[in-house]
């Protein structure tokens, strides 16, 4: 049940989305990846996809502009 | 009483990104309106070019003499009798400007990024070029020649659809290849 940190701010689409998919592969089931963003269109695909995974999604806005997406790998 | 930052009619229309649904029946009805307006569908890129060519008339060049500004054409009229305020193009990329940051700050999401590294500047200065270069080439950008040429039942959007396509692949490619190390 670790708690890993990708840094995606500055990135724009569709880096964050992809880097996400990378890392996530490497993780084990139960684990939580926080995908710090600040690209309202990766606050988009970033979500959709994970959901659509069927991972859980939160989402916290940390700041004006800034996004931590919180996704737990389910499966 | 709940704070208006925290209604859910605020969060849904100011806040929250709209469906792509909503975003393409306002993109149609609008570019519909602006045709009537004005007398042409929307476009971006066509005044980026205008700005660069005032700029090398102001600097004593003569762009007049080149084959994008044949004269009588309405490229020609738009550099020689327009400004950068009365030129429909410009002033409509200038409302592009200023309606983003509107809507950005009234979502209060407002920020200003900083540069990841040196890869991010060289991709989108020559990014920027080969797009500004081909959209001249192809009469349009993807709003000029692909939006606004498939909905005027014109044969060179698709073509441009079709290309398009075929060179955000490759750009994926390149993407991944230099980014994602």
């Amino acid at each position: 049940m670790a708690e890993y940190r990708l840094d995606c701010l500055g990135e724009a689409c569709p880096v964050p989305l992809l880097k996400t998919q990378k890392k996530i592969e490497g993780l084990k089931v139960g684990d939580v990846l926080i995908v710090e963003i600040d690209h309202s269109c990766a606050m988009k695909n970033v979500p959709e996809w994970a959901r659509k995974v069927g991972y859980n999604v939160d989402i916290e806005e940390v700041e004006e502009g800034q996004w931590d997406v919180y996704i737990e790998k389910t499966k | 009483m709940t704070k208006l930052t925290e209604h859910p009619f605020f969060k849904k229309v100011i806040k929250d990104a709209w469906s792509y649904w909503t975003g393409a029946m306002l993109l149609a009805v609008l570019n519909v309106s602006l045709l009537v307006v004005s007398g042409k569908p929307w476009g971006i890129t066509g005044a980026f070019a205008n700005w660069g060519s005032w700029i090398y008339r102001l600097l004593g060049g003569h762009p007049e003499n080149w084959t994008y500004y044949a004269p009588g054409s309405s490229n020609a009229k738009d550099l020689l009798e327009q400004s950068f305020l009365t030129n429909n193009l410009s002033v409509q990329d200038i409302g592009i400007i200023f309606g983003a940051l509107l809507a950005v700050l009234l979502a209060s999401q407002f920020k200003i990024k900083k540069i990841k590294s040196w890869k991010q500047v060289v991709a989108a200065i020559l990014g920027g070029l080969l797009m500004g270069y081909g959209a001249r080439l192809a009469f349009g950008c993807n709003i000029g020649a692909l939006f606004s040429g498939i909905a005027s039942m014109s044969l060179h959007g698709w073509v441009f659809a079709v290309f398009i396509f075929l060179g955000a692949i490759a750009g994926s490619k390149l993407l991944v290849k230099y980014f994602m190390t």
